[in-house]
């Protein structure tokens, strides 16, 4: 597979949001695309990271171990990315994984399916509640929990971060999700425009 | 906002399911007459009271089961497959 430059991400040149600008003022949007990630599901994708000397979390939580923040979507349905600060876990689970003669569950590609952005900055909390029916506020969405819900109108996984969240979605909407995110940001910022005004 | 209580994710936005229809016993594959086939496929009971639906939360792609009332339109549970209370 070597030598085949087979991925476009979201914000690369020929990229389908190529012309779209991150925010990055009262809120901070962060591409985190082209970081590895491994995404696996399936009947025996629990026992296969089992095997590889991982604890798995309940479902819609985070177990963090070994430099990987496992992700738990469903019963048999996983996405593990480096834990914050660390690195090359989750690329060395691919390496595992496809060095295996008789591999379990099948690899899922969220990282060539998914969009991986990050939202900071002190607007963030703001800026997510326009973008999110769910309660997010500390007490009520902790740092080991994930939401799979709605978020700027597409279908999303939401999980804590650095100064913010985590939103993975499907790749192909990443310019809509970054407009969708824009708008929220101006009217965060104080922003009173409404749709009379456009009309 | 209509809030239904999705036996993984918790209560959400009705916004963020999809309704796939009562829960019915197909017919026996060997031994149904084409009429039989024809009405399981293409004619609903539409009868009054609580009916038993399959529903999907879209974001997780979990499948599960909800009790309704067809004619008040209350939910009167949800639970996972296999697991009715």
């Amino acid at each position: 597979m070597a030598g085949l430059a087979m991925r476009t991400f979201p914000l690369s040149p020929n990229g389908s949001a190529a012309e779209a600008v991150l925010p990055n003022a009262q809120l901070i949007v962060t591409d985190l695309t082209a970081r590895s990630r491994f995404g696996i599901k399936g009947p025996g994708s629990s026992a296969w990271l089992e095997a590889q000397g991982l604890s798995l979390p309940p479902v819609n939580r985070i177990a963090i171990q070994g430099g990987v923040r496992l992700l738990r979507l469903g019963s048999e349905d996983f996405l593990a990315i480096d834990d914050i600060g660390a690195g090359g876990a989750a690329a060395k689970l691919i390496a595992d994984w496809q060095a295996e003669k008789d591999p379990r569950g099948y690899w899922s590609w969220r990282e060539e399916g998914w969009s991986w952005m990050r939202l900071s900055g002190q607007s963030a909390e703001a800026v997510m509640a326009r973008l999110c029916a769910l309660d997010l506020r500390p007490a009520r969405f902790a740092d080991d929990e994930i939401a799979q819900t709605r978020v700027a109108h597409l279908e999303a996984v939401l999980v804590r971060s650095v100064g913010g969240f985590d939103i993975f979605f499907d790749i192909a909407s990443t310019a809509f999700f970054i407009r969708t995110v824009d708008a929220a940001a101006q009217l965060a910022d104080g922003d009173t425009t409404t749709r009379e005004n456009h009309r | 906002m209509k809030l239904l209580d999705c036996p993984m994710n918790g209560p959400r936005n009705i916004d963020e399911f999809q309704s796939f229809g009562p829960l019915r016993q197909g017919p026996d594959a060997d031994a149904a007459a084409d009429a039989e086939w024809a009405r399981h496929l293409f004619r609903a009971d539409n009868r009054k009271g609580v009916v038993v639906e399959w529903w999907r939360h879209v974001p997780s792609n979990f499948f599960f089961l909800a009790e309704r009332d067809v004619v008040t339109n209350e939910i009167i549970r949800t639970y996972a497959p296999g697991s009715r209370p």
